[in-house]
């Protein structure tokens, strides 16, 4: 099992698609910081709004910190896109390229292709977001300096010690890998089906963007169903920050987003196992 | 030469879209055979194999490898098989050497060794290319690696998918040679394609017809081809007044004239006698081929097609 995840970690980092997400994040998050940095402190108090004018803050609030949980905010959008260009190849490009005639010939059973290759997978998607945690806070920390942790989302204004920056962004960026790996499921899955890899980037997004609309859309109608689907808890690694945390409610979502991507595996799995390799 | 069985098809057949494609197939390989498995286009080649390489799931029947079923025990039945189907495609963006580390680890469950790797590329005259992305190969060179790449892990059973299909000439004739090599001196199975009666003619000890999805025959090559010289083409000027005398004939029955000249049935003996008796009647004989008759019947297959 190493030696075919060796292969297939290989075969992902060999190709130059599976760098258009690095690429993207080391161009975008430089140039968002230093549009930041342009800006000055404005933006943190127009953030803060009138509620400075009520509280005393003290020391640096517009620090690596705030610029990292920006970042998240704007960016978490995009990556399922970067994250479904390579998920969305792994199976299909072997199908266009006509390579599954060289491997799946061989005496290793296909469940153990395809788990190497879900594995390969979710690896890239982990690193991918643990790319954007270092470049935003280690270039953030550069730039801005360390400070106190402003809470940027829920309604009230919330300030965290510093001292629990590490914790508290580790576990942000633990759960959003968490839900990162439901969208890289899901590329999986359609990759799976087809022998190309537009097919899959296309109906990823596609099934992200209804998602979306309904869980975002406060609609009687499709109240019953919002629990339910994962783009409900995609935004789960915001609630990293509340204080005290709701370790029930992460677990909930943690759970929701974890049946999805167990759900999307077997799927892909049941496809795969009996697949006739026509390509 | 023992005559132990190493692939056996029984009743294979596959439909795509409810087309039959490969229909009641029952194909057996003894140890040692180089098996040509002829066909013109479209005949259901490729689709027989891919479903002895369990690319595809068979609609009907079974595939026994080495004594193992494939369905029930595929990587048993698998261990000791390797192959191309269809055209060669590997990893474009990798080198010819990554490219034979990934598909030997399959079988191996570890990483084939440099040196071996070596040996089976510089088999195939791939030595100074090895390190080369596999993008910048031609197409024969891409044929030649799937060769090397099948060689890789020592398998007992080799099955190439018309393994000569876009080389030159030289490049038939070293794959050929490679073949009778494999065969004879390490006493591998090699199952081939090929829409080439001569191709089979020369290298295969037994082999199978196969078109339209159905087993035409199948049997020792010699037996197939040698055996079935009664029909010979008489090159005869003027073609006339010979045809009237072979029509004459007791011991010859006229099928046709062509082109080539007049297809005459006839006892080999009997062969010299029918010279001298055209040559004494003024007829001027330029060549007697004897004709096999398979080879008409194949050419007759690939024309409809
Ligand atoms: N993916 C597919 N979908 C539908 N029909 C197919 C598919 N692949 C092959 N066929 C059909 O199956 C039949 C057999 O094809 P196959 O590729 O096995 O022939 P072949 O003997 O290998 O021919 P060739 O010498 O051209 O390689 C053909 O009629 C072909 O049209
Ligand atoms: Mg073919």
């Amino acid at each position: 099992m190493i030696n075919l995840l060796y292969y297939e970690l290989f075969k992902t980092y060999a190709k130059w698609r599976t760098y258009i997400g690095f690429l993207v994040v080391m161009v975008v998050i430089p140039l968002v910081l230093w549009g930041l940095k342009l800006e000055g402190g404005n933006f943190v108090q127009r953030q803060m709004g009138r509620l400075q004018a009520d509280f005393l803050v003290s020391g640096n609030l517009f620090n690596a910190w705030t610029i990292s949980q920006i970042i998240m905010n704007s960016l978490w959008v995009h990556v399922p896109f970067l994250i479904s260009l390579v998920a969305g190849d792994q199976l299909a490009g072997e199908a266009t390229a006509g390579t599954f005639r060289l491997i799946l010939i061989r005496p290793v059973s296909r469940a153990r292709i395809l788990n190497a290759k879900y594995a390969a997978t979710l690896i890239y998607t982990a690193s991918l977001v643990l790319a954007i945690a270092v470049m935003s806070i280690g270039l953030g920390l550069l730039m801005f300096g360390s400070g106190d942790i402003l809470v940027l989302e829920g309604g009230s204004l919330t300030i965290l010690p510093e001292s629990q920056a590490l914790f508290r962004f580790a576990l942000a960026y633990a759960l959003a890998i968490w839900s990162m790996w439901v969208v890289a499921s899901l590329a999986f899955l359609f990759s799976s089906f087809v022998e190309n890899a537009i097919g899959p980037i296309i109906s990823t997004m596609g099934v992200i963007i209804v998602f979306l609309v309904v869980s975002n859309l406060h609609i009687s109608a499709f109240e019953f169903i919002r629990p339910y689907l994962f783009t409900t808890h995609e935004s789960v690694w915001q609630k990293a920050f509340a204080d005290p945390l709701d370790w029930s409610t992460i677990a909930a979502s943690c759970g929701v987003l974890g049946a999805y991507s167990a759900a999307l595996w077997m799927a892909t799995l049941a496809i795969f196992k009996t697949k006739d390799i026509l390509s | 030469m023992s005559s132990e069985i190493v692939l056996r098809t029984i009743g294979l057949g596959k439909s795509y879209r409810g087309r039959r494609v490969v229909q009641d197939l029952n194909l057996e390989v003894r140890r040692g055979d180089v098996f040509g498995f002829l066909g013109p286009n479209g005949a259901g080649k490729s689709t027989t194999i891919r479903m002895i390489l369990s690319l595809i799931t068979p609609l009907t029947g079974s595939v026994e490898i080495f004594g193992q079923d494939l369905h029930r025990n595929r990587e048993r039945a698998l261990a000791s098989v390797a192959g191309i189907v269809e055209k060669p495609d590997f990893y474009l963006y990798l080198s010819a050497v990554r490219n034979m580390q990934i598909a030997g680890s399959l079988t191996l469950r570890r990483t084939p060794k440099k040196e071996k790797i070596d040996v089976c590329l510089g088999l195939v005259g791939l030595s100074d290319r090895a390190g080369d992305r596999v993008k910048t190969y031609s197409h024969g060179m891409k044929q030649r690696l799937g060769i090397a790449q099948a060689l890789l892990c020592d398998p007992e059973l080799i099955i190439l998918d018309e393994p000569t299909n876009g080389l030159d000439p030289q490049g038939m004739k070293e794959v050929r040679e490679l073949v009778h090599h494999l065969a004879t001196e390490k006493g591998i199975t090699v199952f081939l394609s090929s829409h080439l009666l001569n191709e089979v003619e020369q290298v295969a000890t037994r082999m199978a017809i196969i078109n339209k999805g159905n087993l035409i025959v199948q049997g020792s090559v010699d037996e197939l081809l040698r055996s079935n010289a009664n029909t010979v083409v008489v090159n005869v000027t003027p073609q006339k007044k010979a045809l009237l005398l072979l029509q004459k004939m007791r011991s010859a029955s006229v099928v046709e004239t062509a082109e080539q000249g007049i297809r005459v049935e006839i006892d080999q003996k009997r062969i010299p006698a029918m010279v001298a008796a055209l040559v004494e009647s003024g007829c001027q004989v330029h060549a007697v081929i004897p004709e096999k008759s398979l080879e008409r019947y194949f050419l007759s297959m690939t024309e409809q097609s």
